[in-house]
Parts: structure tokens; sequence; C-alpha cells
């Protein structure tokens, strides 16, 4: 860690056990995984079996990457829309573009990342260098994608390589390749957090004057982080063809909001400086798995949002005020 | 929070007088500029394009996005988003249709009732926002899946009620061969521009968007003030779904959808700043304006809609890009006026 | 921070989710009913008159006796989310579901539940749209050609000549594409066609109206127009402009057009038309010929069913006294339904069963049982239409035969 961030985050790491474990959002998010995951399995016989762990996670990914994603940029309290736009690019371009067998499959890998890493490049740009805001020109951009998805495939169709939509969604050595993919994410993230960009990126997000002032290079750590994001969203289009096994220009759409949901649940704060990509990808899982939990309780469907609406209120009220007694507890 | 004060900028009065030409008053210039040269270069498409019916049609299909912008806009101005603006929309309409039929009450009776109705879910919204500090995007969202569902499941699915001639003619009526639906529109945006530059009410969103420390310091009620923002965006998206019952004669549960997207763009098109303080209706509406007669030319260019789509991102992109906020600092320069003091919010200008 | 209310959140909090922890408990202790068919309704959105009507009537079928007696029925809403609709498939898949009725938001995107469904036993049918997994069933007019005919009779109206607008549904969505290329086989025979604009209704009464409208400021010469569902508003567009001569119009099967069709005022003012297109009656005939299934082991031929196309011209409308089509009524007067309500959901030989407050309440009409569906030798099987009945299968040599209409020729 560089000398210069430490003092922002020292305040963090001195606290005690119980008041970090209430403090920190992704413990929070994770307890209200658990009990949802209880009721579940209270109105569900099979609910724990490994199928079902495997398909939620199949389904979950994307947004989950989406996710983790949208978090680099909220952390600088930033916006990106784009993330719609470049699920459904990528998510078009896996159905058209990709070849069959691992070869294939890894080249597809790079064009989403590198297509993901273009749009991010861009708005990171636009924002750092050009100073415009970024829900403005990420707003822009996630239009553009969403045409250039229009043109790539004019409907719902083309055909995902069986390499891709069947490994992907299965199982390694009986562990499921969702899960590995995930984690290789997290793995990255731990690892990049603790570099000078890592380190950055929460200082500018908590204060960005103080940042500035501390030496950190404002431009370039907001510059990468949309690039990284960028990248992630990528990856999830990919992911979603090979959940869907089929490419759908208008696939985003859906997850404009989910993914700011997911990010809010899993304790990022839209004001910056706290939080992490955990949190908000196991705040994907908890919306998903919230979608099934309403399924069971066989709430009429017609009144599901409003369940829905609720629980997501009730989940941010939870982690907010647990991290504000985790605030006031002696040191 | 503690980091705010020192990040944030100085409260200040960021609107102009009309003397100097300033940001606020540059802004909307240009856009309406531009979608003048906009509706004076379609006529190469076509040479029904540009007529005075076509200008009369644009602003008329563009009232709905300027009414919700307004309350968006306010939103954004506090540093906020309202995601629920489609879900009232339909609130509205829905209400409107049903009650047209109900009682034959009168139409403003109508008006005031959604006005009520949405104004308290939107004080919902607000207070969650303000005093259990549910970020807005959440909650907004929350509160949108919720009516929406309500909806949903009161109407089953088919919003049923009778179409109100009245209603209808605001947009089919002529008065000095003009709908009168202009007429309300203009006294609309000038109410909505005095409401935010001239009462207290309006100055005092502005102080809290710029600092909402500052402004609880400086004894404002920023609570009360975050609940009567939101309850006023929601009470305009019942207007905006009252307004197209009148012009459909009809609602349904899909109406407020597609308002979302363009309400955030005519907000952040027409210059105000998602971290607050910044930003004018009258800028929203010509954004509005442009926006639409944007869309309704590119409809009649024979491309492929992958194309219209990404002209369309290009379009949002250049005029934000335009609109940078030192180039009407430049442009002051440059037409040799006295400059005011470079404003201090160089830094905070790329905050985001 | 603004201290104000240090735990009221957190309170509030916990109380919703212990609600919702003692709500899951009060369901795992309800017993399990006796013995029923279980019965899921997977519909995307429940946003339009369409949408709702379709999922009206299979309540309405499902509560109708002997039904009632023999199906739980749930509805699951999906949004219109691929990933939302396959996760609600594998829940019902777990569930223990005998069959899933639906409306499918991909063509080919949910073949992967689709096949797992299929393999643990569930009978799996779709309405209006098709799957390319096989295993499925389907009841679906898409392939009986509502562009291409609806198209040419557009042309034929107009001579061959004129200025016209596409007014389409969902940009990128499998149906409007179908509809489009069908459309654009005729369109693009006849040079003396102009098409001045093209824009997307979203299937919305009141998004196409508004685009209709733009488009109209644009191009107030227009001689016709070849909508999409959302036809009423392209409608009410035409007649708020104000215009004497009204421009030729194809569309859907909403009641305000056909109403409009037949209203002789509007017919002195040039306007004509062809009302075609998606019925909802398919979900209900997709509901009996599972529950005949499930029921009585009916077996079918073929897995993919033809709905044939509705196809009421201008000259055709007849207004119905009652509550259901009867001797040959297809439309209903002004009041008694709303002008978006979709007027083919009723079909006197495949559902007689149903009556306005069927497709507008779900609810079952007084009196009525089901009535058997007619043998496997009156359906007609779909023809391969690649994307969306099938996979790497061989399209007709001409993919778009006009059925219901024949071409105009310029030479006589």
């Amino acid at each position: 860690m560089s000398a210069v961030a430490g003092p922002l985050r020292v305040e963090r790491h001195r606290r005690p056990v119980a008041g970090r474990l209430l403090g920190s959002g992704t413990v929070m998010v994770t307890v209200i995984y658990l009990l949802l995951l209880l009721v579940y399995a209270l109105c569900q016989k099979n609910a724990l079996s490994m199928t079902q762990f495997s398909d939620q996670l199949s389904n979950g990914l994307p947004l989950a990457l989406a996710a983790a994603g949208g978090t680099l940029v909220v952390l600088m309290r930033g916006f990106d829309l784009s993330v719609a736009g470049v699920i459904a690019l990528a998510d078009v371009l896996t159905a058209t573009h990709a070849a069959d067998g691992q070869m294939g499959a890894l080249l597809c890998l790079l064009m989403v990342v590198g297509v993901g890493l273009l749009v991010g490049a861009v708005n990171g740009f636009l924002v750092a260098y050009a100073g415009l805001q970024s829900i403005a020109c990420t707003l822009a951009t996630m239009i553009i994608c969403s045409g250039a998805a229009l043109l790539v495939l004019d409907a719902p169709g083309g055909s995902v390589p069986e390499f891709i939509s069947d490994n992907l969604t299965g199982t390694l050595l009986a562990v499921p390749v969702p899960l590995i993919i995930a984690l290789v994410v997290l793995f990255g993230w731990a690892v990049l957090r603790r570099t000078n960009w890592g380190v950055g990126l929460y200082a500018l997000g908590a204060d960005e004057t103080a940042a500035r002032l501390a030496g950190i290079p404002v431009r370039r750590v907001k510059f990468l982080a949309f690039c990284a994001a960028g990248a992630l969203y990528g990856v999830a289009g990919m992911m979603l063809a090979a959940a869907t096994s089929n490419g759908d220009p208008g696939a985003g759409t859906s997850y404009l909001l989910l993914v700011f949901a997911a990010i809010a649940i899993g304790g990022t704060t839209f004001t910056g400086g706290r939080g992490g990509l955990l949190g908000s990808m196991i705040g994907a899982a908890t919306l998903l798995l919230l979608q099934k939990v309403l399924f069971s309780l066989g709430v009429s469907s017609f009144y599901t949002g409003i369940g829905q609406g609720l629980i997501m209120i009730a989940a941010v009220l939870i982690a907010a005020f647990s991290a504000r007694l985790a605030r006031r507890m002696p040191r | 929070m503690k980091e705010a004060l020192m990040s944030g900028p100085a409260p200040h009065d960021t609107r102009t007088t009309g003397r100097s030409l300033g940001p606020e008053a540059i802004t909307p210039l240009v856009l309406f500029g531009l979608t003048i040269l906009l509706v004076i270069a379609s006529r190469w498409i076509s040479p029904n394009l540009g007529g005075f019916h076509q200008v009369a049609a644009i602003i008329v299909l563009s009232s709905f996005l300027m009414v919700v912008a307004f309350g968006q806009q306010m939103v954004v101005l506090i540093g906020g988003l309202d995601l629920s603006v489609p879900s009232l929309l339909t609130l509205g309409g829905i209400l409107t249709f049903g009650w047209s039929t109900a009682s034959g009450w009168s139409l403003i009776w109508i008006l005031l009732a959604v006005l009520v109705v949405n104004g308290v879910i939107g004080a919902l919204s607000g207070a969650g926002i303000a005093w259990l500090r549910i970020p807005p995007f959440i909650m907004t969202l929350a509160m949108g899946i919720i009516v929406y569902s309500a909806a949903l499941g009161i109407t089953a699915g088919t919003p049923r009620g009778h179409p109100s001639a009245a209603l209808a003619s605001l947009f089919t009526g002529r008065i000095l061969g003009l709908p009168p639906i202009i007429y309300l529109m203009i006294l609309f945006v000038i109410a909505g521009t005095a409401l935010q530059s001239y009462t207290p009410f309006g100055r005092k969103l502005y102080a809290l968007g710029t600092s909402p420390v500052a402004a609880h310091v400086a004894g404002l009620p920023v609570g009360w003030l975050t609940v009567a923002t939101y309850a006023l965006s929601a009470a305009v998206a019942g207007v905006a779904g009252f307004l197209l019952v009148g012009y459909a004669g009809g609602a349904t549960l899909v109406m407020g959808q597609s308002y979302l997207l363009p309400s955030i763009a005519a907000v952040v098109v027409g210059g105000t700043s998602i971290l607050g303080g910044r930003g004018t209706y009258i800028s929203a509406v010509a954004a509005s304006l442009l926006l639409t007669t944007f869309s309704t030319i590119i409809s009649s260019v024979q491309i492929l809609e992958g194309w219209r789509t990404i002209i369309y991102g290009c379009v949002i992109l250049i005029a934000i890009a335009a609109l940078r906020e030192d180039l009407p600092l430049w442009l002051n320069r440059s037409l040799q006026r006295p400059s005011r003091p470079p404003p201090q919010a160089a830094n905070a200008q790329s905050a985001q | 921070m603004f201290r104000k209310h240090p735990l009221w959140g957190f309170v509030l909090g916990l109380v919703m989710a212990a609600g919702l922890v003692l709500a899951g408990l009060g369901t795992a202790a309800r017993a399990a009913s006796p013995k029923k068919f279980k019965i899921y309704l997977s519909l995307s959105y429940s946003g339009n008159a369409w949408q709702s009507e379709a999922a009206n009537i299979v309540k309405a079928l499902a509560a109708t006796p002997p039904y009632d007696k023999l199906v739980d029925l749930k509805e699951v809403i999906s949004g219109t989310d691929v990933q939302a609709q396959i996760s609600a498939y594998e829940s019902m898949i777990a569930d223990g579901a005998n069959g899933i009725i639906s409306f499918p938001i991909s063509s080919s995107g949910l073949d992967k539940a689709i096949r797992r469904g299929c393999k643990a036993g569930v009978l799996i049918w779709v309405y209006d749209g098709m799957v390319t997994e096989p295993c499925a069933y389907s009841v679906s007019y898409l392939p009986s050609g509502f562009g291409e005919n609806t198209a040419q009779y557009l042309v034929n109206l107009l001579h061959g000549k004129g200025n016209i607008f596409l007014s389409r549904g969902v940009a990128g969505n499998m149906v409007d594409k179908r509809h489009y290329d069908g459309a654009m086989s005729v369109f693009k025979k006849y040079p003396g066609i102009h098409i001045v604009a093209e824009y997307y209704g979203m299937w919305d009464d009141q998004t196409t109206q508004l685009e209709t409208a733009k488009a109209l400021a644009a191009h107030p010469d227009v001689d016709g127009i070849w909508a999409q569902a959302g036809e009423d508003g392209a409608l009410k567009a035409v007649l708020a402009s104000g215009r004497q001569k009204l421009p030729k119009l194809t569309g859907e099967n909403s009641n305000g057009f056909r109403l409009a069709l037949a209203n002789p005022a509007y017919q002195a003012r040039g306007f004509n038309g062809v009302s075609s297109g998606s019925p909802p009656a398919s979900a209900g005939v997709a509901f009996k010929l599972m529950m005949e299934q499930l029921v009585k082991g009916r077996k079918l031929p073929f897995h993919n069913i033809l709905y044939p196309l509705p196809w009421v011209p201008a000259n055709q409308v007849k207004i119905c006294t009652g509550s259901t089509f009867e001797n040959g009524c297809n439309a209903f007067p002004e009041g008694k339904v709303p002008d978006s309500f979709v007027d083919e959901v009723f079909n006197p030989t495949l559902v007689p069963e149903l009556s306005i407050a069927s497709a507008l309440e779900g609810k079952p009409t007084p009196g009525a049982t089901i009535q058997p569906l007619p043998p496997n030798s009156y359906f007609k099987q779909s023809p391969n239409v690649p994307g969306i009945d099938c996979n790497h299968c061989q399209a007709p040599a001409d993919p778009y035969p006009l059925t219901k209409v024949t071409p105009f020729n310029s030479g006589t």
C-alpha cells in the first residue's frame, strides 16, 4: 500500500472486530443472502441441491460481473450507464463471431474484452480528460453501443458455439465454471486494489481534492477504472450469450437498473470511496435469489414487484444502519 | 458526510443575472440554435420538413418530455436521480383515465387528485432518501417497481376508463391556429423557471445541490427540501400522464416506459450536473425540443435502425461536449466581455 | 451525516425481513393441495392489452368446469428479461410442475431450460411465439404470413404506388423482423411504393400514436400505413392531424381499428384496410391442448401447430351483439371494450367457452363447460422457419407465400 493513501484507510483497520463486521457492507449483504437462502430452503424442498446452486450461478454470473464492473465506477462517485450497451454488443458478437473449440473461446474472450476496453477507454477519456459528467457521456455511449449491437444482429438469434455455451455454464472437476470465473475476477481485484491504482481509486472516491493534493494521478486512475469496468461488461455479455446460447441485441436493457440495484445492495455507497466488488457480486446473487424466494412464496405475480421493492429497500436499510451502528461503537 | 465538506465547492449562487452571457444563458441558446439549424437542415431530406406545422407538432410531441424533465431536473439538481418517473407517469395516466368515467369529475379535480396521489408517493420516496438515507437510485427504483406492480395488480393488466373529450381538446382544439397545449406549455415553462430561479424554494435547492452539508449548516431544512423535490417530481410525472391520456385517449401500463432515459438525456444534455447545484430548467426544455426534433427527422431517413440509434447517441455526445462548462467561458472571452472571475469549480467540475 | 433517527431504519429493515421469514414459514407449513395438475403460466410482461388478454383467457379456462377441479394454475411474470424467464422455468421444473404454458420471450434463449424440463417430464407449451427446441409444443400464427399478406393488401389498395409509413414493433425483436421481412418481400416488387418513414411503436398504442404523429408532421402526403400492433394509435394520430383524406391502414386486431374500418364516415374519407395479426386465442388453444394431453392422453402428430391468420378486411367487419364472437361477428360496439382490446381473443370453434369477462378479468363464463377440441386432422403443422421454430433447418422454397390475397398486377 502506498504511503500516500495510507492514512485514509487506517481508520477502518483499527476498529474492533464486531464493528468491522457490522460496518462492512459485504458482510451485511452476505447475511441478507443467507437469510433469503434460509427462507428459500424452508419453502422449496430441493433448494440447496447442487443443480439449483449451479443454475443460479450460471444465471447470475452476467449480472454479477456487470455489477463488479459498475462498482469500479461507482467507487469514484461516477455512473456508468454504458453497461447495458456493452453487454448487448458483447452478447451479439459472441453469437455471431465466435468460433468453436478452445481457441475460439479464447479469441472470443479477447474480442469481448477488447470491445469493452474500447468503450471503457472512450468513457474514461471523456470523463477523465475531457471533463464531461459520467452519467451524460455513458448514456451516449450506451445508446451508440446498442445501435452497434443492432447492426451486428438485427433480431435475436445467431448461434453460440457449443464449446462456449456448454463449458462456461458447466463444471470443471466438479466445481461450477461460473464460480471459477467469479473467483478469478475477485482474485484479480484483490491484487489490483493493493496497487497504487486500487488505493487511488478509493482515495479519489472518498475525497477527490485530497487525493489530487496527495499526488494521486486522478485522471489516470479514473481512465483505467472505466477501462476495467468496460472489460468486465464485455465478459458479462459473453457469459450471457453462453447462458442463453443465443444473441439478443436487446439483452442489455434489463441490466441497466439491475446493476445499480446490485451495487447498492452490496453495500457500495453512491457517495464514493466505500464498498467493493465482492459485495456487489453477492448483491447480484441476492437479487436473483429474491426472484426465486418470491416465486416459492407464491406471491401473486402481479404483486411480486411490491415484495421485490420492499426487500431492496430493507436490504439497503439494514446495511446502511449496521454501518452506522458500527461507527458508534467505542474504539 | 464530512468528506463532502472538503470536496464540494462552496455554496454560491450559480444563477446569473441577465446582464452577462453566463453559462446558464448560453446553454439554452446553443440548444435552441441547434434545434433551429436541424429543422432548417431537414429540408434537404424532405421538402415537407421544417414547415410551420412540423414545428408546431414537434412542440406538442415534446411537451410530455418537457413536463417530465422538470421534475427530473429538480431531482438531479439536488444530486439525486428519479427512476420512478415511468411508473408514476403510468399511475397518473391510469388514474386520469379511470376517474374520467367513474363520476364524470371535472378535469381540474382529477388533475388535483393525481397531483396529490403522486405527490404523496413522491414524498414517501423523498422521506426515505432524506431521513433513512437510502440512496436515491435505490429508493426511486424500488418505489417505481412497487407502484408499477400495484398498478398492474389493481388494473389486472388492462386499465379501464373513458377518454375525456375536454382533455383531448387541449390537443385537438385551436387557439389562434395553435393547439391550446402549446400555450399551456409556455406557461408551464415560465412557471417552472420562475419556481427554480426566483423563489426562495428554488434558491435553497441550488444551495442544497451545491453542498448538502453547507446547506445543513446554514440552517436550511434539508430533509423537507428533499421531500418536497421528490414530491414535485412525482407530481409532474403524474401531470405528464394526465396530458398523455388527453393526447392518446387512453392509458396503458407501459405508457411511461419510454420516458426514463429521455428524461435523463434531456436533463444532462441541458447541462444539469448529477453532482448537483448546476443547471436550469429552460436548458432541459431546449434539450427536450432538440432530442424530439432529431428523432422526428431521423425516422424519415432510410437507414438501418442500428445506424439511427448510433447517430442519436452521437448527437447526445456532441451536444454535451459542445456544452462543456468552459465553452461558454471561452465564448465569453472571445466576445470580449468583461469576464467574471473564473469559477472555483475548476476542480469540482471534474469530480465525477 | 445528519443523525436524526439513529436506529429507525435498522429496526424497520429488520421488521421487513422478519415479515418475509414468517411469510416463508407460513407457506412451508401449508399442506400440499390434493392431487391436481400443477400448471404454471409464464408470461413476459403483463403490460399491454394483448398480453393480459392471453393470460386472462388461460386463467378463465383453468377456472371453467371441469378444469377448475383438475388444475392448480400459478402465474409468473418475468418482464422482458430472458434470464428471468429461464430462472422462472427452472423454478417451475424444480417445483414439480406437470405443465408450463408460456409466452416465450426468446425463440432460442430458452432452449436449455426447456430441454431440461422435457427431460424431467414437464409438458411445455408456448403460444404466439415459437421456440427452436423441438421437444416443446407451440400454437402460433407467426409463420402464417401476417407481414407479406397485409403488405400485399396495402399495395393493392394503393394500386402499386404511393408514400407509405412502416410502423414497426420492437427493434431487434424476432417477431418484428419476421413481419418486416415478409412485408419487404412484397414492397420491394413495387417501385412505385416509397417508404418515407419507418419507426418503432413498441406494439403500444400510445407510443405508436406519438411516433406516427412525428412522421405525419414530416410527411403529410402519406398514402398508406403498414402497421404492426399499435395500429389504433396510428389511426388516432391520423385523425388528430385533422386531414380530410385518410390514408389506407393495415394493422392488427384492436377493436378500435375494426370499428374505424367499418365506420362509413371514415370510409367516405378514403379509409380502408385490413385487420389481421396476432390472436391471443392461441394461448387458450395451447392450454386446452395441453390439458387434453394430460387428462385424456391425447397424442399429437406434430409439435408446432399453426394458428390460421386472422383476416378481416373493412367490408367484412361485423359488430357483435353479445359478449363473444357469434354468427360470424368479429368486433364489439364502442364502450363495451376498450379501443385497445384485441378482438381475436375469441374463436367459436376452438375456444367457445370464453366471453368478454374472461378476456378482461380472467373470469370463467357462467354456465360454460370445457368443450373438446377438434381431432388432429383439423390442425395444421407450422412450416419451418429457421431461428424461430427450428435450428439448422431448411426453410421452404418460398418463405413468404401469399395466402390471403392475390398480388396486384399493374398491367391489368
